[in-house]
């Protein structure tokens, strides 16, 4: 082997330097960048001020931000939750052996690549008060009329129900990969021994799918804490007084929502910078307590 | 066995229930698309296809400069996916294939880079795009996608496994320098790959709205997903043209997924069974 | 250091981006050195009147190009990141009246307009309205587009129908107080029940808000937002929400509201009756105005302005001043309901004639009185930040939260913004 200095590597460093470039330019400065921003307070015109802690001592005693915590986690367990267990169900019964797969995994992967601000103005429509098909059908059924978009638990069903329609079929063709690859013997071992349906699904199906399901689980909430798109264009510039405030009863102000008020409608940057942090590690927090409650149940299940 | 018959048949009940709640949308979106808005109001409400299409489009184009902000997503989904294309293969290539010094820190970095929240880099990201004069620029839609940490994660696992040592090993003999290398031997090799990282970010390009919403301002230079956002703010009860507007905007975009859904699903859950 | 970086980065991406964004097209605008002048001017629809602007084209083709855009979306955002961008900025811009206040502080973003002359015109122009557009040392940012006198939008069919008086005359004399009103209101829904006579105690707030001389920070910067007056606003604008006569409007099925008559009146800006007669075009002829009551407010009413990085700024203020001489102010009133910033064009035909919207009634004598008589009340830059509490808090009023749990709420987060904003 000849010994080659760093230079004779010029090749491969320029392959690899575009794509660095822009990965340090828009990636790693802007991480330590926000970071540094939320010890500032900056208007985006004017100099910036180092304010120490008090960006930080300012979120923790903001009502609105905790709501928009409160709002975030709502609608991440609504619209996460259910749909998981959907998908898994949906994908054990397209593993049962159907026929014309191909045409469901298309069918159902179709919505996650329609244009989130689309299904967010059709969502808007059906669900409108008064006249949306949501309550003409409510109303056909006898039942009682919801005000969809203006009472709050309501406004956050409609995005859960929307981030669901979204996600559900892809989680379930990601479930039903994984389940293509559980050996069938396990199965027909477990019928032997007399098992049903509902005690193969919990011992053999969900142990073995467990990395998967951790997988989706941890996709689902990096996703789904950081919804903007669909109570922003819900109702962020329905309000005239205060844009981008949530909609009524700021029942869907999330905290990418109230970041992107307090950094671009209110001009504070370093409130903002301080915003999206909180998020980070609420959302850091929520992925190791995924991890955490999965791998104990691993464990747990090894002893036994 | 007559047990079993019968829950095959509930399963396909249930599955063909799922296939419409997927459906549905579009359907209904044709609905309010294609009748007047007086129409939607009414109760019960019209459930089939009218004869509006053309008068809901007039209005649309009334409202909002729609070809133009499509034409403007059309240029930056194409622009966008070409240079990722190009430029994160190039890279993975040299990460699968080459050993050099600094290699594994630079993974190391990017892997863990990947973990973060793209969030939180958004409002700097907006601050740098301003100091290098792209803001209200389309060019500001470009730039920042290329570092596209999934892709190139993905990128280097295909290629390691789609690219054979030894047709490298044989290239080499044969006196091809490093980027011949990677032009004649790797592209070919992975072209599948490239197909669905391709659509993978032509899609997400396609669709992007925060982003666009910061950096973008003048109305001739808008993306089609602003465009659209815009209808809801002034007189959003229109939802005949609002729906025609939405049904155009996601007409390109599932010609083009049902043209390659097939491969594109399929290597799109191989990621993470891998894991 | 973080500069020199940012300078090698944007060689690097540059590079990197190659020519093939060119293709993209686009870039940032010719600084006028050569050629016709640009004139780039930016509004929201209905902010300045199309067909002036589209006139301001063709007067002003011998010296420049003007080139009109209506920016979508959030246009407070949309300015000022572009001002935080520094580039790509328009010759003139214009500043939505809820926002004036908290640009004033970057006057250094913008040009005195008193430089290029204003001063000279400023005698013809309301002073409260040119003083809201002038820095606290009297630098003129904001040149006045219009006012928004406020006045009692009501459907006069339905009035009729549940026996309270139509005419606008005759309610002004009976209705003068938010009392009175309400009493009207409560008549008006008994008897038309599908009606209500207030769409959501929300425009109610903001016109008692406005009623008064002080706002939520006073002149010496001090937070008063806690104190008897506003307080005062909160309470008339929740009675209509006890006395069960609120349509509890406050999303976009408003304009439907609007059209079907749910909707049957509405305290607003003089520019709100655009927003009115293009909901519920089909109602053309059943609506009035009437004084507002308990005095008139203003609410909104913008400003254009020159961003300092625009180009020709003499050019730009030459169009400015003719888009906002008294015969256009006079055109603002009859397309887009913009109530002139300049008396002057008060007795203009196109003020003092019938509006057939209006069943032929002629409303400046509802809004020309109330223009004279707004309180002038300073409004500090905070002043909107602070206030947002109050707005959000008052709709949670309306979707079932405790009226004094959301008071105490928006007095302590008021209190706490304007804290944080440098307020005493």
């Amino acid at each position: 082997m000849r010994r080659t200095g760093i230079v004779s590597y010029w090749r491969q460093y320029l392959a690899i330097s575009p794509f660095f470039l822009v990965f340090v330019g828009f990636n790693l400065i802007p991480v330590f960048f926000t970071l540094y921003l939320a010890f500032q307070r900056w208007d985006g015109l004017g100099d910036m001020k180092f304010v120490g802690l008090d960006q930080f001592k300012f979120l923790i005693h903001d009502p609105t931000f905790w709501l928009s915590v409160k709002n975030t986690i709502i609608i991440w367990v609504l619209g996460t939750f259910p749909m998981l267990f959907v998908a898994l169900i949906i994908a054990v019964m397209l593993n049962a052996g159907v026929r014309f797969t191909s045409f469901y995994r298309i069918a159902y992967f179709l919505p996650n690549v329609t244009s989130l601000v689309a299904v967010a103005l059709f969502f808007f429509a059906i669900f409108s008060s008064s006249n949306g098909l949501v309550n003409a059908v409510l109303h056909l059924m006898h039942l009682p009329q919801v005000q969809w978009l203006q009472n709050p638990f309501a406004i956050k069903v409609v995005i859960a129900l929307l981030m669901s329609w979204q996600w559900t079929g892809y989680n379930a063709i990601i479930y039903l990969a994984g389940l293509q690859t559980i050996p069938t013997q396990l199965y027909e071992a477990a019928q032997l021994d007399g098992a049903g349906p509902v005690r193969m699904f919990r011992h053999i199906t969900v142990p073995l799918l467990r990395p998967i399901i951790l997988f989706t689980l941890i996709v689902s909430t990096v996703t789904g804490l950081q919804s903007f798109t669909e109570p922003q264009v819900l109702f962020g510039s329905t309000a005239s007084v205060n844009p981008n405030s949530g909609g009524p009863g700021q029942a869907g102000l999330t905290m990418m929502l109230y970041f992107y008020h307090q950094a671009f409608d209110n001009n504070d940057y370093g409130y903002g910078a301080a915003i999206v942090w909180a998020l980070f590690l609420l959302i850091l927090l929520f992925v190791v307590i995924n991890w955490r409650l999965v791998a104990r149940s691993e464990r747990r299940e090894r002893v036994r | 066995m007559r047990r079993f018959k019968l829950g095959r048949a509930s399963i396909h009940v249930v599955l063909a229930t799922g296939v419409l709640i997927s459906f549905f949308p579009f359907y209904w979106m044709v609905v309010m698309a294609t009748n007047t808005t007086a129409d939607i109001y009414r109760y019960p409400p019209k459930l089939t296809p009218g004869s509006h299409l053309i008068e809901n489009i007039h209005r649309l184009l009334d409202s909002i400069d729609f070809f133009g902000s499509m034409l403007n997503t059309v240029m930056v989904a194409i622009t966008t996916t070409v240079l990722v294309l190009f430029i994160d293969s190039l890279a993975a290539f040299t990460f699968a294939k080459y050993r050099f010094p600094g290699r594994n820190f630079l993974f190391g970095a990017l892997l863990a880079l990947y973990m973060l929240p793209t969030q939180l880099a958004i409002l700097p990201q907006f601050i740098i795009a301003s100091d290098l004069g792209l803001a209200g620029t389309l060019r500001a839609l470009i730039i920042p996608p290329i570092a596209n940490a999934f892709g190139i994660f993905w990128m280097r696992q295909y290629i390691t496994s789609a690219v054979p040592d030894e047709l490298i090993d044989a290239a080499k003999v044969d006196g091809a320098g490093f980027f011949r290398q990677y032009w004649q031997i790797a592209i070919p090799a992975i072209r599948p790959g490239l197909a669905f990282l391709g659509i993978y970010v032509f899609v997400a390009a396609w669709n992007d709205y925060i982003w666009p919403l910061i950096v973008l301002v003048d109305p001739d230079r808008i993306t089609l997903q602003l465009a659209l956002a815009q209808l809801n703010t002034a007189h959003g009860t229109d939802f005949s043209m609002v729906m025609a507007g939405t049904l155009l905007a996601i007409i390109p975009l599932v010609v083009i997924f049902g043209f390659f859904a097939r491969n594109f699903i399929a290597d799109a859950t191989k990621g993470a069974v891998r894991e | 250091m973080e500069l020199s970086r940012r300078r090698l980065l944007q060689a690097g991406l540059l590079a990197a981006a190659g020519g093939v964004t060119a293709a993209c097209g686009g870039g940032s605008k010719s600084s006028g050195s050569s050629g016709p002048k640009e004139i780039d001017l930016w509004y929201w629809a209905g902010g300045l009147s199309d067909k002036v602007v589209a006139d301001s084209v063709t007067h002003f083709a011998a010296l420049g190009t003007v080139k009109p855009s209506v920016i979508g979306g959030d246009f407070k955002q949309k300015l000022t990141t572009t001002l935080a961008a520094g580039r790509s900025l328009p010759a003139i811009t214009g500043i939505k009246g809820e926002d004036i206040a908290a640009l004033l502080p970057q006057a250094k973003q913008f040009v005195d307009l008193n430089t290029l002359g204003a001063d000279k015109l400023q005698s013809q122009y309301l002073t409260w309205k040119w003083k809201q557009g002038s820095t606290q040392d009297g630098k003129l940012i904001g040149f006045p587009i219009d006012i928004g006198p406020t006045g009692l939008f009501y459907r006069a069919d339905l009035f009729e129908k549940a026996g309270l008086p139509s005419k606008p005359e005759e309610v002004a004399a009976q209705i003068k107080t938010w009392d009175d009103w309400f009493e009207a209101g409560k008549q008006l829904h008994g008897k038309v029940p599908k009606s209500f006579p207030v769409n959501t105690v929300q425009s109610i707030l903001s016109a008692a808000i406005g009623q008064n001389t002080v706002r939520f920070i006073d002149t010496n910067n001090k937070f008063v937002g806690d104190q008897d007056h506003i307080r005062k606003a909160w309470d008339t604008a929740l009675k209509p929400l006890t006395l069960g006569i609120d349509a509890k409007i406050n999303d976009n099925s408003w304009n439907a509201a609007i059209a079907s008559g749910a909707v049957a009146a509405e305290v607003g800006a003089a520019w709100h009756g655009l927003d009115i007669s293009s909901a519920g075009p089909d109602t053309k002829g059943k609506w009035r105005v009437a004084p507002t009551p308990s005095g008139p407010a203003n609410i909104g009413g913008s400003f254009l302005a020159i961003p300092a990085k625009g180009d020709n700024h003499e050019l730009a203020f030459q169009v400015i001043t003719w888009l906002l001489n008294a015969d256009n102010q006079g055109r603002g009133f009859t397309d887009a309901s913009l109530f002139p910033s300049m008396p002057a064009a008060y007795k203009l035909p196109a003020l003092t004639g019938p509006d057939p919207f209006f069943g032929g009634q002629v409303t400046i004598d509802v809004f020309g009185p109330a223009a004279e008589n707004i309180p002038i009340a300073y409004e500090a830059p905070a002043d909107a930040a602070v206030s947002a509490p109050y707005y959000n808090e008052i709709i949670k009023v309306e979707t079932g939260k405790d009226a004094n749990q959301a008071w105490n709420d928006a007095v302590s987060q008021a209190k706490s913004i304007a804290q944080k904003q440098g307020v005493s």
